[in-house]
Protein backbone atom coordinates (compact mmCIF):
# COMPACT_ATOMS: atom_id res chain seq x y z
CA UNK A 1 0.00 0.00 0.00
CA UNK A 2 1.37 3.37 -1.16
CA UNK A 3 1.80 6.04 2.02
CA UNK A 4 3.21 9.80 1.48
CA UNK A 5 5.78 11.26 3.03
CA UNK A 6 4.25 14.20 4.26
CA UNK A 7 1.39 15.59 5.92
CA UNK A 8 -0.10 17.52 3.59
CA UNK A 9 -3.29 17.11 1.05
CA UNK A 10 -2.89 15.67 -2.91
CA UNK A 11 -6.25 15.97 -4.00
CA UNK A 12 -7.60 13.32 -6.08
CA UNK A 13 -9.23 14.95 -9.53
CA UNK A 14 -11.79 16.76 -9.32
CA UNK A 15 -14.09 18.05 -12.03
CA UNK A 16 -15.15 20.63 -10.22
CA UNK A 17 -13.20 23.67 -11.14
CA UNK A 18 -14.17 22.80 -14.53
CA UNK A 19 -18.05 22.92 -13.61
CA UNK A 20 -17.38 26.36 -11.83
CA UNK A 21 -14.99 27.94 -14.50
CA UNK A 22 -18.28 26.99 -17.14
CA UNK A 23 -20.48 28.10 -14.82
CA UNK A 24 -18.94 31.63 -14.40
CA UNK A 25 -18.78 31.08 -18.48
CA UNK A 26 -22.22 30.81 -18.72
CA UNK A 27 -23.70 33.58 -15.94
CA UNK A 28 -21.29 36.28 -17.42
CA UNK A 29 -22.45 35.42 -20.91
CA UNK A 30 -25.96 34.88 -19.82
CA UNK A 31 -25.96 38.26 -18.34
CA UNK A 32 -25.24 40.02 -21.42
CA UNK A 33 -27.73 37.58 -23.37
CA UNK A 34 -30.65 38.94 -21.46
CA UNK A 35 -29.38 42.28 -21.20
CA UNK A 36 -29.09 42.24 -25.14
CA UNK A 37 -31.67 39.56 -26.16
CA UNK A 38 -34.68 39.43 -22.99
CA UNK A 39 -33.66 35.70 -22.65
CA UNK A 40 -32.26 34.79 -18.92
CA UNK A 41 -32.28 30.81 -20.26
CA UNK A 42 -28.16 30.87 -20.29
CA UNK A 43 -28.09 32.51 -17.03
CA UNK A 44 -30.34 30.33 -15.26
CA UNK A 45 -27.67 27.61 -16.31
CA UNK A 46 -25.14 29.41 -15.41
CA UNK A 47 -26.40 29.81 -11.71
CA UNK A 48 -27.82 26.09 -11.53
CA UNK A 49 -24.45 25.04 -12.62
CA UNK A 50 -23.17 27.19 -10.25
CA UNK A 51 -25.05 26.33 -6.92
CA UNK A 52 -24.24 22.49 -7.90
CA UNK A 53 -20.56 23.08 -8.27
CA UNK A 54 -20.76 24.40 -4.71
CA UNK A 55 -22.42 21.87 -3.45
CA UNK A 56 -20.61 19.23 -4.65
CA UNK A 57 -17.26 20.66 -4.20
CA UNK A 58 -17.88 21.39 -0.54
CA UNK A 59 -19.41 18.51 0.04
CA UNK A 60 -16.26 16.53 -1.14
CA UNK A 61 -14.03 18.35 1.04
CA UNK A 62 -16.22 17.62 3.83
CA UNK A 63 -15.74 13.64 2.88
CA UNK A 64 -12.21 14.65 2.47
CA UNK A 65 -11.78 16.37 5.89
CA UNK A 66 -14.46 14.92 8.29
CA UNK A 67 -14.45 11.21 7.08
CA UNK A 68 -11.13 10.80 5.71
CA UNK A 69 -8.64 12.66 7.80
CA UNK A 70 -7.05 14.72 5.11
CA UNK A 71 -7.33 17.34 7.07
CA UNK A 72 -4.10 17.45 9.14
CA UNK A 73 -2.75 20.53 11.40
CA UNK A 74 -0.58 21.64 8.48
CA UNK A 75 -3.61 21.17 5.85
CA UNK A 76 -5.79 23.13 8.38
CA UNK A 77 -3.13 25.94 8.45
CA UNK A 78 -3.51 26.25 5.03
CA UNK A 79 -7.26 26.32 5.25
CA UNK A 80 -6.86 29.64 7.61
CA UNK A 81 -4.47 30.81 5.29
CA UNK A 82 -7.02 31.12 2.44
CA UNK A 83 -10.04 32.25 4.43
CA UNK A 84 -7.95 35.26 6.23
CA UNK A 85 -6.94 35.93 2.49
CA UNK A 86 -10.41 35.53 1.17
CA UNK A 87 -11.74 37.47 3.86
CA UNK A 88 -9.23 40.38 3.12
CA UNK A 89 -10.17 40.60 -0.38
CA UNK A 90 -14.02 40.86 0.67
CA UNK A 91 -12.55 43.79 2.37
CA UNK A 92 -11.14 45.33 -0.09
CA UNK A 93 -14.27 44.56 -2.44
CA UNK A 94 -16.43 46.71 0.41
CA UNK A 95 -13.54 49.08 0.67
CA UNK A 96 -14.35 50.39 -3.02
CA UNK A 97 -18.10 51.04 -1.96
CA UNK A 98 -16.90 53.45 1.18
CA UNK A 99 -14.45 55.10 -1.60
CA UNK A 100 -17.62 55.80 -4.08
CA UNK A 101 -19.68 56.91 -1.03
CA UNK A 102 -17.02 59.52 0.34
CA UNK A 103 -15.74 60.64 -2.56
CA UNK A 104 -19.69 61.62 -3.59
CA UNK A 105 -20.77 62.73 0.05
CA UNK A 106 -17.72 65.45 1.27
CA UNK A 107 -17.88 66.98 -1.98
CA UNK A 108 -21.17 66.90 -3.15
CA UNK A 109 -21.83 68.62 -6.85
CA UNK A 110 -23.93 71.45 -7.81
CA UNK A 111 -26.22 68.70 -9.53
CA UNK A 112 -27.21 67.36 -5.90
CA UNK A 113 -27.84 71.17 -4.80
CA UNK A 114 -23.99 70.96 -2.99
CA UNK A 115 -25.49 69.45 -0.01
CA UNK A 116 -25.21 65.79 1.28
CA UNK A 117 -28.11 64.68 1.70
CA UNK A 118 -28.71 65.88 -1.32
CA UNK A 119 -31.71 68.18 -2.32
CA UNK A 120 -34.64 66.16 -2.07
CA UNK A 121 -33.55 62.93 -0.31
CA UNK A 122 -35.23 62.23 3.01
CA UNK A 123 -32.95 59.63 4.54
CA UNK A 124 -33.95 57.14 6.88
CA UNK A 125 -33.45 57.83 11.10
CA UNK A 126 -30.48 56.34 11.75
CA UNK A 127 -32.39 55.73 15.55
CA UNK A 128 -34.98 53.35 14.22
CA UNK A 129 -34.55 50.46 12.45
CA UNK A 130 -31.22 50.54 11.53
CA UNK A 131 -30.40 50.72 14.96
CA UNK A 132 -32.23 47.74 15.55
CA UNK A 133 -30.15 46.10 12.62
CA UNK A 134 -27.13 47.12 14.52
CA UNK A 135 -28.41 45.67 17.80
CA UNK A 136 -29.72 42.54 16.03
CA UNK A 137 -25.94 42.10 14.25
CA UNK A 138 -24.31 42.97 17.50
CA UNK A 139 -25.94 40.20 19.18
CA UNK A 140 -25.86 37.47 16.49
CA UNK A 141 -21.66 37.95 17.37
CA UNK A 142 -21.98 37.27 20.99
CA UNK A 143 -24.25 34.11 20.51
CA UNK A 144 -21.74 32.28 17.65
CA UNK A 145 -18.99 32.91 20.09
CA UNK A 146 -21.41 31.40 22.63
CA UNK A 147 -21.28 28.37 19.87
CA UNK A 148 -17.42 28.67 19.91
CA UNK A 149 -17.00 28.32 23.11
CA UNK A 150 -19.68 25.65 23.61
CA UNK A 151 -18.11 23.51 21.16
CA UNK A 152 -14.83 24.07 22.42
CA UNK A 153 -16.19 22.47 25.60
CA UNK A 154 -18.09 19.80 24.51
CA UNK A 155 -21.31 21.35 25.08
CA UNK A 156 -23.54 19.53 22.05
CA UNK A 157 -26.94 20.95 23.03
CA UNK A 158 -25.61 24.49 23.80
CA UNK A 159 -23.50 24.53 20.82
CA UNK A 160 -26.79 23.37 18.68
CA UNK A 161 -29.21 26.24 20.13
CA UNK A 162 -26.69 29.15 20.06
CA UNK A 163 -26.00 28.35 16.62
CA UNK A 164 -29.65 28.14 15.88
CA UNK A 165 -30.07 31.56 17.46
CA UNK A 166 -27.25 33.53 15.46
CA UNK A 167 -28.90 32.14 12.25
CA UNK A 168 -31.94 33.24 12.99
CA UNK A 169 -30.51 36.88 14.35
CA UNK A 170 -29.29 36.40 10.72
CA UNK A 171 -32.74 36.37 9.26
CA UNK A 172 -33.80 38.97 11.63
CA UNK A 173 -31.69 41.20 9.94
CA UNK A 174 -32.72 40.06 6.10
CA UNK A 175 -36.19 40.31 6.95
CA UNK A 176 -36.03 43.90 8.87
CA UNK A 177 -34.00 45.41 5.64
CA UNK A 178 -36.08 43.92 3.06
CA UNK A 179 -39.06 45.61 4.76
CA UNK A 180 -36.63 48.97 4.90
CA UNK A 181 -35.81 48.23 1.17
CA UNK A 182 -39.23 48.28 0.38
CA UNK A 183 -40.45 50.88 2.82
CA UNK A 184 -37.70 53.80 1.76
CA UNK A 185 -38.63 56.56 0.41
CA UNK A 186 -35.78 56.83 -2.42
CA UNK A 187 -34.69 53.73 -4.79
CA UNK A 188 -31.43 53.02 -6.30
CA UNK A 189 -32.18 55.27 -9.44
CA UNK A 190 -32.52 58.56 -7.02
CA UNK A 191 -29.26 59.90 -7.85
CA UNK A 192 -25.82 58.95 -6.46
CA UNK A 193 -27.40 58.94 -2.76
CA UNK A 194 -29.43 56.28 -4.12
CA UNK A 195 -26.42 54.37 -5.76
CA UNK A 196 -24.20 54.40 -2.98
CA UNK A 197 -26.88 53.23 -0.59
CA UNK A 198 -28.31 50.55 -2.50
CA UNK A 199 -25.06 48.73 -3.32
CA UNK A 200 -23.20 49.57 -0.45
CA UNK A 201 -25.92 48.09 1.81
CA UNK A 202 -27.21 45.68 -0.78
CA UNK A 203 -23.90 43.88 -1.62
CA UNK A 204 -23.95 44.12 2.28
CA UNK A 205 -26.83 42.06 2.71
CA UNK A 206 -25.78 39.82 0.30
CA UNK A 207 -22.91 38.82 2.43
CA UNK A 208 -25.50 38.61 5.59
CA UNK A 209 -27.65 35.92 3.28
CA UNK A 210 -23.87 34.23 2.30
CA UNK A 211 -22.68 34.07 6.02
CA UNK A 212 -26.21 32.80 7.34
CA UNK A 213 -26.06 29.86 4.63
CA UNK A 214 -22.26 29.54 5.88
CA UNK A 215 -23.49 29.01 9.44
CA UNK A 216 -26.67 26.77 8.37
CA UNK A 217 -24.65 24.46 7.43
CA UNK A 218 -22.41 24.53 10.80
CA UNK A 219 -25.82 24.14 11.63
CA UNK A 220 -26.66 21.01 10.20
CA UNK A 221 -23.31 19.55 10.14
CA UNK A 222 -22.65 20.06 14.46
CA UNK A 223 -26.24 17.77 14.93
CA UNK A 224 -24.50 15.80 12.29
CA UNK A 225 -21.42 15.09 14.70
CA UNK A 226 -19.09 16.20 12.33
CA UNK A 227 -17.59 19.09 14.94
CA UNK A 228 -15.15 17.58 17.39
CA UNK A 229 -13.95 20.09 21.06
CA UNK A 230 -10.51 20.20 18.69
CA UNK A 231 -10.83 20.35 15.30
CA UNK A 232 -14.21 22.23 13.89
CA UNK A 233 -12.32 24.63 11.27
CA UNK A 234 -15.90 24.40 9.07
CA UNK A 235 -17.67 26.32 12.04
CA UNK A 236 -14.24 28.81 12.79
CA UNK A 237 -14.45 29.87 9.13
CA UNK A 238 -18.20 31.05 8.91
CA UNK A 239 -17.34 32.48 12.64
CA UNK A 240 -14.69 34.75 11.13
CA UNK A 241 -17.04 35.51 7.83
CA UNK A 242 -19.83 36.45 10.18
CA UNK A 243 -18.00 38.85 11.92
CA UNK A 244 -16.49 40.08 9.06
CA UNK A 245 -20.11 40.67 7.74
CA UNK A 246 -21.03 42.61 11.48
CA UNK A 247 -17.90 45.12 11.46
CA UNK A 248 -19.09 45.87 7.78
CA UNK A 249 -22.66 46.52 8.81
CA UNK A 250 -21.05 49.10 11.46
CA UNK A 251 -19.10 50.64 9.29
CA UNK A 252 -22.14 51.15 6.99
CA UNK A 253 -24.03 52.49 9.55
CA UNK A 254 -21.81 54.52 11.19
CA UNK A 255 -21.22 56.30 7.37
CA UNK A 256 -24.24 56.54 5.54
CA UNK A 257 -27.04 55.91 8.12
CA UNK A 258 -25.70 58.19 10.82
CA UNK A 259 -23.17 60.81 9.47
CA UNK A 260 -24.63 60.99 5.63
CA UNK A 261 -28.45 61.60 6.93
CA UNK B 1 -16.38 89.87 12.26
CA UNK B 2 -18.36 87.05 11.06
CA UNK B 3 -16.93 84.15 12.80
CA UNK B 4 -19.46 83.27 15.63
CA UNK B 5 -16.18 82.31 17.52
CA UNK B 6 -16.90 78.43 17.51
CA UNK B 7 -14.47 77.84 15.24
CA UNK B 8 -11.43 77.32 18.33
CA UNK B 9 -9.44 73.98 17.91
CA UNK B 10 -10.70 71.93 20.78
CA UNK B 11 -10.91 74.02 23.76
CA UNK B 12 -11.47 72.78 26.52
CA UNK B 13 -12.23 75.68 28.73
CA UNK B 14 -12.43 73.75 32.29
CA UNK B 15 -11.17 75.80 35.41
CA UNK B 16 -9.92 73.95 38.12
CA UNK B 17 -8.41 74.69 41.55
CA UNK B 18 -5.61 72.86 42.44
CA UNK B 19 -3.35 72.61 45.40
CA UNK B 20 0.47 73.48 44.74
CA UNK B 21 3.63 72.05 46.66
CA UNK B 22 3.12 72.12 50.37
CA UNK B 23 6.21 74.82 50.58
CA UNK B 24 3.49 78.01 49.60
CA UNK B 25 0.73 78.58 51.51
CA UNK B 26 -1.78 79.99 49.43
CA UNK B 27 -3.25 77.84 46.68
CA UNK B 28 -3.19 78.99 42.84
CA UNK B 29 -5.30 78.83 40.26
CA UNK B 30 -4.44 76.67 37.14
CA UNK B 31 -6.47 77.36 33.48
CA UNK B 32 -6.75 73.75 32.47
CA UNK B 33 -7.70 74.71 28.77
CA UNK B 34 -6.52 72.33 25.93
CA UNK B 35 -2.65 73.21 24.54
CA UNK B 36 -3.80 73.21 20.83
CA UNK B 37 -2.84 76.08 18.80
CA UNK B 38 -5.88 78.88 18.43
CA UNK B 39 -6.34 80.17 14.61
CA UNK B 40 -6.82 84.09 14.81
CA UNK B 41 -9.97 85.16 12.44
CA UNK B 42 -7.38 86.94 10.23
CA UNK B 43 -5.03 83.19 9.99
CA UNK B 44 -8.54 81.13 8.97
CA UNK B 45 -9.16 83.77 6.67
CA UNK B 46 -6.57 83.67 4.88
CA UNK B 47 -6.29 79.88 5.26
CA UNK B 48 -9.56 79.03 3.29
CA UNK B 49 -8.40 82.36 0.88
CA UNK B 50 -5.20 80.57 0.09
CA UNK B 51 -7.22 77.14 -0.18
CA UNK B 52 -9.74 78.53 -3.34
CA UNK B 53 -6.50 80.08 -5.23
CA UNK B 54 -5.05 77.13 -5.72
CA UNK B 55 -4.46 77.33 -9.76
CA UNK B 56 -5.51 73.58 -10.17
CA UNK B 57 -8.13 73.26 -7.51
CA UNK B 58 -9.99 70.63 -9.09
CA UNK B 59 -14.05 70.12 -9.18
CA UNK B 60 -13.87 67.98 -6.68
CA UNK B 61 -11.65 70.03 -4.54
CA UNK B 62 -14.25 73.08 -4.98
CA UNK B 63 -16.55 71.07 -3.73
CA UNK B 64 -14.98 69.97 -0.66
CA UNK B 65 -13.90 73.27 0.42
CA UNK B 66 -17.51 74.80 0.21
CA UNK B 67 -19.23 71.73 1.88
CA UNK B 68 -16.29 72.19 4.63
CA UNK B 69 -16.55 76.18 5.33
CA UNK B 70 -20.48 76.38 5.31
CA UNK B 71 -20.23 73.76 7.78
CA UNK B 72 -18.52 75.67 10.00
CA UNK B 73 -20.68 78.24 12.54
CA UNK B 74 -20.06 81.13 10.48
CA UNK B 75 -20.52 83.48 7.58
CA UNK B 76 -17.28 83.38 5.05
CA UNK B 77 -15.66 86.33 4.78
CA UNK B 78 -16.70 88.64 1.40
CA UNK B 79 -12.71 87.91 0.32
CA UNK B 80 -13.11 83.80 1.00
CA UNK B 81 -16.12 84.28 -1.17
CA UNK B 82 -14.00 85.90 -3.45
CA UNK B 83 -11.54 83.38 -4.13
CA UNK B 84 -14.21 80.70 -4.20
CA UNK B 85 -15.85 82.42 -7.09
CA UNK B 86 -12.64 82.50 -8.97
CA UNK B 87 -11.99 79.34 -8.73
CA UNK B 88 -15.91 78.59 -9.90
CA UNK B 89 -14.66 80.90 -12.12
CA UNK B 90 -11.13 78.30 -13.53
CA UNK B 91 -13.51 75.67 -13.32
CA UNK B 92 -16.36 76.45 -15.74
CA UNK B 93 -18.77 76.09 -12.72
CA UNK B 94 -21.49 79.14 -12.83
CA UNK B 95 -24.16 76.68 -10.51
CA UNK B 96 -21.60 76.19 -8.28
CA UNK B 97 -21.30 80.30 -8.41
CA UNK B 98 -24.70 80.96 -7.60
CA UNK B 99 -25.31 78.41 -5.18
CA UNK B 100 -22.43 80.15 -3.11
CA UNK B 101 -24.53 83.08 -3.05
CA UNK B 102 -27.51 81.19 -1.72
CA UNK B 103 -25.60 79.37 0.83
CA UNK B 104 -24.25 82.84 2.48
CA UNK B 105 -28.09 84.08 2.60
CA UNK B 106 -28.67 80.64 4.09
CA UNK B 107 -25.67 81.23 6.82
CA UNK B 108 -26.64 84.29 7.34
CA UNK B 109 -29.95 82.78 9.36
CA UNK B 110 -31.92 85.82 10.96
CA UNK B 111 -29.26 88.34 10.74
CA UNK B 112 -30.90 89.87 7.55
CA UNK B 113 -28.16 92.14 7.16
CA UNK B 114 -25.30 90.10 6.37
CA UNK B 115 -26.33 88.90 2.85
CA UNK B 116 -27.08 92.49 1.49
CA UNK B 117 -23.46 93.51 2.97
CA UNK B 118 -21.88 90.84 0.96
CA UNK B 119 -23.64 91.32 -2.28
CA UNK B 120 -22.23 94.80 -1.82
CA UNK B 121 -19.03 93.53 -0.94
CA UNK B 122 -18.84 91.06 -4.13
CA UNK B 123 -20.37 93.46 -6.65
CA UNK B 124 -17.64 94.24 -8.41
CA UNK B 125 -16.12 90.57 -8.59
CA UNK B 126 -19.83 89.44 -9.68
CA UNK B 127 -19.81 92.02 -12.51
CA UNK B 128 -16.22 91.13 -13.75
CA UNK B 129 -16.76 87.48 -13.33
CA UNK B 130 -20.46 87.66 -14.89
CA UNK B 131 -21.92 85.76 -12.33
CA UNK B 132 -26.24 86.70 -11.56
CA UNK B 133 -27.35 86.84 -8.14
CA UNK B 134 -30.25 84.14 -6.96
CA UNK B 135 -32.56 87.47 -6.78
CA UNK B 136 -31.45 88.92 -10.67
CA UNK B 137 -32.09 84.97 -11.87
CA UNK B 138 -35.99 85.06 -9.70
CA UNK B 139 -34.97 82.03 -7.90
CA UNK B 140 -34.60 83.25 -4.70
CA UNK B 141 -38.35 82.72 -4.47
CA UNK B 142 -39.75 79.12 -4.21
Amino acid sequence: MAHQAHAYHMVDPSPWPLTGAIAALLLTSGLAIWFHFHSTTLMTLGLILTLLTMYQWWRDIIREGTFQGHHTPPVQKGLRYGMILFITSEVFFFLGFFWAFYHSSLAPTPELGGCWPPTGITTLDPFEVPLLNTAVLLASGVTVTWAHHSLMEGERKQAIQSLALTILLGLYFTALQAMEYYEAPFTIADGVYGSTFFVATGFHGLHVIIGSTFLAVCLLRQIQYHFTSEHHFGFEAAAWYWHFVDVVWLFLYVSIYWWGS
Amino acid sequence: MFSAAVLRASAAGIRCLTRTRPVYTAPLVVRCFSHAEVETDEEFDSRWVTYFSKPDLDTWELCKGMNTLIGYDLVPEPKILDSALRACRRLNDLASAIRILEAVKDKSGPHKEIYPYVIQELTPTLQELGISTPEELGIDKV
